[in-house]
């Protein structure tokens, strides 16, 4: 070898190591191009020389050049790839005979002045062109030369293939980050589903994450309203406009309702909804539960760094999966509201009742108390619930057996009047016990509802010394016909005593008295509530009944009568009795009168009786003075309205204290029975 | 949200860029001019406010990645705060936060800058 061979060597091989280098340390394809082209022209002489790189659009881009001014993508010749992959590997000296040679390329290769072009192909792929121009002083290229551009091309199509990898790689990884956002917003979504109950927040939350996963510009969120035809502009986003009246009938919608799918729009399309928004790219996806339209999601204009463009199938794809989550999420909301709704009524019901309401979980225990049930069981809610019923219950066995029975029986189960030992020795309640059904039929528990009567079963024994049992559950059920207040009323005054009682006391012994007394008044006071009389007074020996209060009755004067004459018929059983027991005989006189009085409550604040007063029950008072043992005597009124019903002998008129004219005064005609 | 809108302010050698709207394309090319008009002016330290952009795009984060790729020719830093979770967890998907820095305060920002 020649010494100038030897050192054009040397030289090659220096450029061939110094293009390694660039290769290694340039990470930018476009300084990679721009350093290979002007150490191959250097290496090999040459003035002019470009490289372009076929890119998957099938279109050649410009990468490097030297000696020209060529900047712009340009088409290839037609069937580019077929006519040089015959050159793969190699080069192609060009001359104005190649055929494949046409066009943007042809024209490029004059102004380079291409003499040798080297085809860059990995396998069957081409992915560029290597081209260089004449050498400097119009010799030819060596065999040397062209062995180095081979070379070079070789080495430049594997930084090419490199760098094409690298960006597919960098590429896939962005993917594979939106897909990742993609699925982290799926995610999130499906975490508000289950935290975020509130709708506006959740369709805020829903709407914001679409707009940004789908590089929308912006977005909003219409709701269907029961009975309006108008969608409802629930949240927007990035919408500064003025959010245009939207109707349930507009096409996009019921095509939506058809084909149970979203729509996408673009610059082809001329929707109506696209003219309502003055937006051109849209996509439009239900958002539906349970069948049931609740509404739709609109994203407007994909945004690329590019600009706007359509929005593509999989963004609709996307959008639907996260339309479909927040319908879900929504439906729970309202849902939550509702049952929310539904429990604060229920509790407000429940706590304005003055019944206690205890419910209990399957086995037993209280999982609810109302208010009323706090302050009847005289106890804390922290205190009760999760507590089991037979422990509560512990003092109470007949409470706690009528709820044993209605959980065996799985039926209805109530008592009255049962004492609450558990609040008070004076509690007395009314409990029903119910089986709590959920809405498959299935037993969930117990309701134990309790009714405090301690006050109720006060007044009915305080008056049922006074009335009979009749006359108080009349009372009790219906209050307005008790006036305790001072009123006047028409009523029939009934007063018996025993003739001679305190000449015939006067031989007994005290307790004969009193035994004597309870006798006579037990026996008495039971006709008296037999004819639901009211027992105003018991004096000494002396009763003193009222028919027509504190309630009015149709028959009060005939029922006065009838317990008067029922009387004096039981005293002649008593006294045969007496007989026997070898006791004295007793025997009342009896004086009615019927009349107006005052009646109310009469007397002071520690001492106060329902009574009544006035002339008519003086004169009744007077007329029973007058009365001879077994007589029943009655005024003119008592005889005039009962007439009919008992048989009257007419009496000589008499002279009573405090009144000017004589009485006129009628007898019983006691019929025996 | 209403339409994009900054405000910026100069925190010693830190230019302070308050955002209010969407972080997308628009808002992106916003704050890009703003850091590059103050590039030209000789600051390399910047930190954005995003307490009023609660909503990105990818599209606004890779005008990001370019701003922190000028940034790094010229030694800078880019850093962020008051970031809402899911912009923050954006963020960190797609990657930025490798090449710049979240603080969860202004003061921790700045601290972070010098």
């Amino acid at each position: 070898m020649q010494t100038s061979e030897t050192e054009q060597l040397e030289y090659y091989l220096s450029s061939l190591n110094e293009l390694g280098e660039v290769l290694i340390s340039a990470d930018e394809l476009e300084k990679i191009g721009s350093e290979v082209l002007r150490l191959t022209l250097g290496t090999v002489m040459a003035s002019k020389g470009a490289i372009f790189i076929y890119n998957t659009s099938s279109a050649f881009s410009f990468l490097a050049g030297q000696g020209t001014n060529i900047k712009n993508p340009f088409l290839p010749p037609k069937n580019i790839k077929e006519n040089l992959k015959k050159y793969r590997y190699g080069h192609v000296l060009l001359d104005k005979n190649e055929t494949w040679n046409t066009g943007m390329l042809k024209k490029h290769n004059k102004e380079i002045k291409t003499k040798v072009l080297l085809p860059l192909f990995n396998k069957d792929h081409l992915l560029g062109l290597l081209c260089i121009g004449k050498k400097i002083m119009g010799e030819e290229f060596s065999t040397l030369d062209l062995t180095i551009m081979e070379i070079v091309s070789s080495l430049l199509t594997r930084a090419l293939y490199n760098n094409m990898l690298i960006k597919d790689v960098k590429k896939g990884k962005e993917e594979l980050n939106i897909k990742l956002l993609e699925l982290e917003t799926l995610f999130d979504i499906s975490v508000a589903i289950s935290s975020v109950l509130d709708i506006d927040e959740l369709t805020e939350e829903v709407l914001w994450r679409s707009v940004g996963i789908l590089n929308a510009s912006k977005g909003m969120v219409l709701l269907v309203k029961d009975g309006s035809p108008i969608l409802d502009p629930l949240s927007t986003f990035n919408w500064d406009e003025k959010v245009p009246l939207l109707s349930k009938k507009l096409e996009v919608f019921k095509k939506i309702q058809e084909n149970k799918k979203g729509v996408r729009y673009s610059e082809k399309d001329n929707s109506a909804l696209q003219k309502k928004l003055g937006e051109k790219n849209l996509i439009v996806a239900p958002l539906v539960a349970k069948n049931k339209p609740l509404g739709y999601m609109i994203l407007c204009n994909k945004e690329t760094r590019k600009g706007i463009e359509a929005f593509k199938n999989k963004d609709l794809g996307l959008l639907t999966s996260l339309s479909n989550q927040a319908a879900v999420a929504m439906e729970n909301a309202r849902l939550f509201k509702e049952i929310t709704k539904e429990k604060h009524f229920n509790e407000s019901v429940l706590g304005s009742i003055a019944t206690g309401v205890v419910t209990l979980n399957i086995i037993g225990e209280v999982d609810s108390i109302n208010a009323a049930g706090l302050k009847i069981l005289k106890t804390e809610k922290e205190k009760i619930i999760g507590n089991h019923y037979l422990f509560i219950f512990e003092k109470d066995e007949e409470i706690s057996e009528l709820i044993t029975r209605s959980e065996l029986e799985n039926n209805t189960k109530s008592d009255v009047n049962l004492p609450l030992t558990t609040a008070s020795e004076e509690t007395v309640v009314n409990v029903s016990v119910s089986p709590r059904l959920g809405l498959d039929g299935k037993k969930q528990g117990m309701v134990v509802a309790i009714e405090d009567i301690t006050d109720v079963s006060k007044v009915k024994n305080t008056f049922k010394r006074y009335v009979s049992k009749q006359v108080v559950d009349e009372l009790l059920d219906n209050e307005a016909k008790l006036n305790l207040g001072g009123e006047q009323r028409n009523v029939t005054i009934l007063f018996t005593d025993i003739r001679g009682f305190t000449a015939m006391a006067e031989k007994m012994s005290p307790e004969i008295v009193v035994s004597t007394l309870n006798e006579y008044f037990s026996e008495m006071i039971d006709v008296v509530f037999k004819y639901n009389g009211t027992l105003d007074k018991i004096i000494g020996d002396e009763l003193m009944v009222v028919y027509g209060a504190p309630i009015s009755g149709d028959e009060d004067t005939k029922r006065a009568v009838e317990t008067a004459v029922e009387m004096q018929n039981k005293i002649k059983r008593l006294n045969k009795e007496r007989k026997k027991r070898k006791k004295p005989e007793i025997f009342i006189g009896a004086g009615i009168n019927k009349g107006m009085v005052v009646s109310g409550n009469i007397g002071s604040r520690d001492m106060m009786d329902y009574t009544v007063i006035g002339d008519t029950v003086n004169l009744a008072a007077r007329l029973c003075s007058s009365a001879k043992p077994g007589e029943i005597l009655v005024s003119l009124s008592v005889q005039e309205n009962t007439k009919d019903k008992f048989d009257y002998i007419k009496l000589k008129p008499i002279k009573v204290k405090g009144k000017k004219n004589k009485i006129d005064l009628y007898k019983v005609n006691i019929v025996p029975h | 949200m209403s339409e994009f809108s900054l405000n910026t302010k100069h925190e010693g050698e830190v230019v302070v860029i308050e955002t209010n709207g969407y972080l997308n394309n628009v808002g992106g090319e916003q704050i890009s001019n703003a850091c590059y008009q103050a590039m030209d002016e000789g600051k390399t330290r910047f930190l954005l406010n995003l307490e009023n952009s609660k909503v990105v795009n990818s599209i606004g984060v890779s005008i990001l990645i370019e701003i922190i790729e000028k940034l790094q020719d010229v030694n800078g830093k880019l850093g962020y705060y008051n970031l809402a979770p899911i912009v923050e967890k954006t963020f960190n998907i797609m990657g930025l936060t490798k090449y710049s820095t979240i603080y969860q305060t202004e003061n921790d920002a700045l601290d972070g800058m010098k």
